[in-house]
C-alpha cells in the first residue's frame, strides 16, 4: 500500500467496489422474494441459569466456526493478493471496500440468502456465522498480505538460492512470516466477532422472529424481561470466557509469535503482561504438548506411509490429466454461471424495486444521513478526546503504558453490544431521549480501534528518536509537537479508518432499540434502515438507505481517509 | 582544565535472571581540548557510558562531574550524534538541525542563521528543504553532525557515528570531522567518540580508552602521540592498532 496511488489504480478500486456492491445487493434482492421466513420457528429461549452453560457453548462454537473460516480465507486470500501486482490491484481494493461497508446492513440479506439455501436453524446459523466471519476476515487477510509483502528480500533470496519451492517455501518462509500479524489480528478479530455475535443471535426480520440459542440472545432477552440477576450472570460468563481465552490462548500465542518477528530492534517492550494470567498462560502450552504427544505417532505413521509409496507422477496417467482438465473447466464454468445468474437475477430484482413508487419518506434520507453523520462525528470526537491523551501519557511513562494495555485489552474486548441494554436503559432514564444513548453506542464501536492503534504506534517509536529529543533537551510540549504526535499520526489514521468502519456498523445497531416491546429510535439513517427492515419491510427504503450509506462511506474514504493515509505514509512513516 | 570526571561509575540492567552488570567501577577524567576514543568489544557498555555522561541514563552507582559539578538530568552542554542518525523523518534537514536550538529557546531568526552556518560547514548546501528519507546515509549523518554542532556544545558525544556507513563514506566523514575539530572558529573542542573500529580510534583520537566486556571495565588509557595527519601505512599507526587489538583480544 506504500506505492503511489495512480488514477488507473483508483479507477480500478472504484470499479471493483461498485461491482462488489452490485453483487451483494443483487444477492439480497434476488433472494428476498424467493425465500419466505415466516415458517422459521426457533427453539424457545430460556432465561435461566441452568441453560447458561449450553448457551455460552453455542456462542463459542459459532465464534470458532467463523474464526476457522476467516483464518483459512485470510491465508489463501492474503497469499494470493501478495502473489503479484495484478492480483494485488484487484484484491486489495476489494478488501478495502469490504472493510468499510457496513456489513450489519446486509445481515438481513444474508439471512434470506442462507435460509433459502438451507431451511430452518442451519440456515440461520450459517447466516450468523457469515456475519461474524465478515467482521473477522478482512483485517487478518490484510495482515497476511502485509507480512508477505514486507518479507526481507534476503530471506526470500536465501530460500530461492536453496531451490525451495512449493510446500517447503510455504512452510519455512511464507507462513512463519505471517505468524506475528496473524496472531495480533486474530485477537482483534475475536473482539470484533463477539461484538457482532451478540447482535446477530436474535433475528427479527419483518414478520419472522428467530432466536439462536446463545449468550447474545440470552443477554438481550434477560434485559428485555428486566431480569437483572440473570443479565449480570450472563455478562460475567462472557467476561470469564474472554479472560480465559486471553490467558489460555492469546497470551501464549503472542509470546510464541514474538519468535517470528523480523525486526532487530529491541526497543519495543512486550506490551502484554497480566500478572494473574501468567499462571493460566502455562496451561495452553501444556495442553498443546499433550495434544502433540498424542498426535505425533499418528501423524508420523501417515507421513511414513506416504513416504514409502512411490511419488505420484501425473504425466504417466494421461487419462487422469485429461479428466482433471475437464473437471476444472466444468468447475470454472459452473462458478461463472452462478455468479452471472446471481448478478442478472439481482439486477432485475433491483430494477423492479426501483420502479416501485417511491414513498415520501425518501425525501428525508439526506437529512437523516446528515443527522447520522453528526452522531458519528460526535462519537469520533469523544474517542479522540480521550485516546490521544492516553497515548501521550503512555509514551511518557512506560509504567502507565504497561498498566493501561491489559486493562484496555480486557475492557475493549468486552463486546459493547452486550452492554447496549444497560446503556440504553440508563441513558433513557436520565435524559429521557435516545440521542445521547445512540452516540454512546456508536462510541463503543469506535474508540477501541483508535486506542489500540495509537498504543501500537507509541510502542513502535524508535528508541533513538526518543533519546535524541531528550538529549537535545526538548520541553514536554515540544516533544509532543516534534516527536510524539507526528510519530503516531499514521497509527491515528489507520485507527480512524477502522474506527469509522466499526462506527457505521454500530450506527445501524445504535439508532434503533427495542426494549420491553417499546421501540426507541432517533432520526437517522441507521434507524430508517432498521425501520424498513424490521417493521415495514419496504424493499425500496432498505435499498435506498443502504445505498446512501455506502455512498457516504465511499465518498468519505476517497476524499478524506485515502488522502490522509497517503500523507501519513508519505511524510510520517518511520522507515529505518 | 578538567572538563569531565567519571568516579566509580557502575550500571546494571534488570534481566530475566536478576541483574546484568554492564559497567563496573569505571573512572577516568577528560581534560579540556581532548579528542577521546572509547573502544571495546560489543557489550562492553561503551554506549551506556556515553548516555550516562549525557544524562540520558542514571548510573546505578558513582558520580559524573562536569566542570567539577554534578549535573542533574540532561547535560545541555553536551550534544549526541547517533549511530542510527536519529533524524525525525517528518522534519526537513533544516528543521532537524534547528531542533536543539528550538529546545534552547533560540529566536527563529537566529535559529535560521545558525542552522545555515552549520549546513554550510558540513556541506549540505542545497539540501535545506530535503527530508531525511531522500538522503544517502552519509548525508544523513552530516545532518546528525550539524544538528549536534548547531547547539554549539562544549562536549560532542558520538556513538559509533560512522559504523552504519559504507567504508568510503566513513573515510570522507572522518576527515571532515577532524577538519571541523581543528577549525579554530568552531566552538566545540572536546569529543568523546565510542567506536568498535580500532583504526578509526587510532586515526582520530588524542587518547584511547580500552574497555573490557561483561561488565565493562577500563583496561587501558593510551595517549596517541602520532603526528597529524596520520597515515594508516606508517609503522607507528600499525603498531598502535595491533597493541589495542591484543588488549581487547586478551580480555575477550
Amino acid at each position: 500500500m506504500a506505492t503511489q496511488p495512480t488514477n488507473a489504480k483508483r479507477a480500478t478500486g472504484l470499479l471493483i467496489s461498485l461491482l462488489i456492491i452490485a453483487i451483494v445487493l443483487a444477492m439480497f434482492f434476488a433472494y428476498r422474494r424467493s425465500a419466505g421466513l415466516g415458517h422459521l420457528h426457533g427453539p424457545r429461549l430460556h432465561v435461566s441459569l441452568s441453560h447458561l452453560p449450553y448457551y455460552a457453548f453455542c456462542s463459542f462454537m459459532r465464534m470458532s466456526a467463523a474464526y476457522v473460516l476467516a483464518l483459512i480465507f485470510s491465508i489463501v486470500y492474503g497469499l494470493l493478493a501478495a502473489k503479484g501486482r495484478a492480483w494485488e490491484r484487484v484484491m486489495l481494493p476489494a478488501i478495502d471496500i469490504a472493510q468499510s461497508v457496513p456489513v450489519v446492513g446486509f445481515f438481513p440479506a444474508a439471512i434470506y440468502f442462507f435460509v433459502s439455501l438451507a431451511h430452518g436453524r442451519f440456515g440461520v446459523e450459517m447466516a450468523a456465522v457469515f456475519l461474524i466471519f465478515t467482521s473477522q476476515a478482512w483485517n487478518m487477510a490484510l495482515g497476511v498480505f502485509e507480512s508477505v509483502k514486507t518479507l526481507p528480500n534476503d530471506s526470500v533470496e536465501a530460500l530461492d538460492a536453496f531451490g525451495a519451492t512449493g510446500w517447503l517455501r510455504l512452510k519455512r518462509l511464507l507462513l512463519p512470516a505471517c505468524v506475528p500479524k496473524l496472531v495480533y489480528n486474530s485477537i482483534l478479530s475475536w473482539v470484533a466477532g463477539w461484538y457482532y455475535l451478540i447482535a446477530c443471535e436474535i433475528i427479527a426480520v419483518g414478520p419472522a422472529h428467530y432466536e439462536l440459542p446463545g449468550l447474545g440472545s440470552y443477554l438481550m432477552k434477560a434485559a428485555d424481561k428486566g431480569r437483572t440477576g440473570e443479565l449480570i450472570t450472563g455478562l460475567l460468563t462472557l467476561l470469564a470466557i474472554i479472560v480465559l481465552m486471553d490467558g489460555i490462548v492469546w497470551q501464549p500465542l503472542s509470546e510464541w509469535a514474538e519468535k517470528f518477528r523480523y525486526e532487530f530492534a529491541a526497543s519495543s517492550e512486550p506490551m502484554r503482561s497480566l500478572g494473574m494470567l501468567a499462571v493460566l498462560g502455562s496451561v495452553g502450552p501444556t495442553v498443546l504438548r499433550i495434544f502433540r504427544s498424542l498426535f505425533r505417532p499418528i501423524l508420523g505413521a501417515v507421513h511414513r506411509a506416504l513416504a514409502s509409496t512411490p511419488p505420484f507422477e501425473a504425466a504417466r496417467y494421461p487419462v487422469l490429466q485429461r479428466t482433471w482438465r475437464i473437471v476444472r473447466i466444468g468447475l470454472i464454468a459452473l462458478l461463472l454461471f452462478i455468479v452471472s445468474k446471481g448478478l442478472i437475477d439481482g439486477t432485475i430484482a433491483l430494477l423492479r424495486t426501483l420502479m416501485q413508487p417511491w414513498p415520501s419518506a425518501v425525501r428525508q434520507i439526506p437529512a437523516a444521513t446528515g443527522a447520522s453523520l453528526m452522531r458519528m462525528l460526535a462519537a469520533y470526537a469523544i474517542s479522540l478526546a480521550w485516546t490521544i491523551p492516553c497515548a501521550i501519557a503512555a509514551s511518557e511513562s512506560p509504567r502507565f503504558a504497561r498498566r493501561l494495555a491489559p486493562f484496555a485489552e480486557i475492557v475493549g474486548s468486552m463486546p459493547a453490544t452486550a452492554l447496549f441494554p444497560l446503556i440504553v436503559i440508563f441513558v433513557i432514564k436520565v435524559t429521557g431521549g435516545m440521542n445521547l444513548a445512540s452516540i454512546l453506542l456508536i462510541l463503543t464501536g469506535m474508540q477501541w480501534y483508535v486506542l489500540f492503534n495509537l498504543l501500537a504506534g507509541i510502542s513502535q517509536v524508535p528508541a533513538d528518536l526518543k533519546e535524541a529529543v531528550r538529549s537535545f533537551g526538548l520541553s514536554r510540549f515540544a516533544t509532543w509537537r516534534k516527536l510524539t504526535l507526528p510519530a503516531i499520526f499514521p497509527s491515528l489514521i489507520t485507527g480512524s479508518i477502522t474506527a469509522w468502519g466499526g462506527g457505521w456498523n454500530a450506527l445501524i445497531l445504535s439508532e434503533y432499540f427495542v426494549y420491553r416491546s417499546t421501540t426507541y429510535k432517533v432520526f437517522g439513517l441507521g434507524a430508517m434502515l432498521d425501520d424498513a427492515t424490521y417493521q415495514t419491510g419496504n424493499g425500496l427504503m432498505i435499498l435506498l438507505t443502504l445505498l446512501s450509506m455506502v455512498f457516504v462511506v465511499l465518498v468519505l474514504n476517497r476524499l478524506v481517509w485515502r488522502r490522509l493515509y497517503d500523507i501519513a505514509t508519505d511524510r510520517y512513516r518511520i522507515d529505518y | 582544565m578538567r572538563l569531565l570526571e567519571l568516579k566509580h561509575i557502575s550500571r546494571s540492567f534488570p534481566h530475566a535472571k536478576g541483574v546484568l552488570p554492564v559497567i563496573a567501577d569505571l573512572s577516568f577524567t577528560v581534560e579540556e581540548g581532548e579528542f577521546i576514543a572509547v573502544v571495546g568489544p560489543s557489550g562492553c557498555g561503551k554506549s551506556t557510558m556515553l548516555r550516562i555522561i549525557n544524562g540520558l541514563m542514571e548510573p546505578t552507582s558513582g558520580q559524573v562531574l562536569y566542570k567539577g559539578k554534578q549535573v542533574d538530568g540532561i547535560n545541555l552542554e553536551c550534544a549526541l550524534v547517533f549511530q542510527s542518525f536519529a533524524l525525525m523523518p517528518w522534519l526537513s534537514v533544516k528543521a532537524n538541525i534547528e531542533l536543539g536550538l528550538e529546545a534552547r529557546g533560540v529566536a527563529p531568526a537566529e535559529r535560521e542563521k545558525r542552522a545555515g552556518v552549520y549546513i554550510d560547514k558540513v556541506g549540505l548546501d542545497g539540501f535545506e528543504e530535503a527530508y531525511p528519507r531522500e538522503l544517502s546515509g552519509g548525508m544523513k549523518q552530516r545532518v546528525g553532525l550539524a544538528r549536534a554542532l548547531a547547539v554549539e556544545p562544549q562536549l560532542l558525544l558520538m556513538d559509533e557515528p560512522f559504523s552504519a556507513l559504507d567504508a568510503l563514506t566513513a573515510i570522507t566523514l572522518r576527515e571532515e570531522l577532524l577538519d571541523l575539530w581543528q577549525d579554530k572558529t568552531m566552538p566545540v573542542h572536546n569529543i568523546i567518540m565510542v567506536t568498535h573500529i580500532i583504526e578509526e580510534a587510532v586515526e582520530l583520537a588524542d587518547r584511547i580508552l580500552v574497555l573490557s566486556t561483561g561488565p565493562g571495565r577500563l583496561v587501558a588509557d593510551l595517549k596517541v602521540e602520532l603526528p597529524r595527519p596520520r597515515d594508516r601505512r606508517k609503522e607507528g599507526f600499525n603498531s598502535l592498532t595491533d597493541k589495542v587489538f591484543s588488549m581487547i583480544e586478551e580480555r575477550a
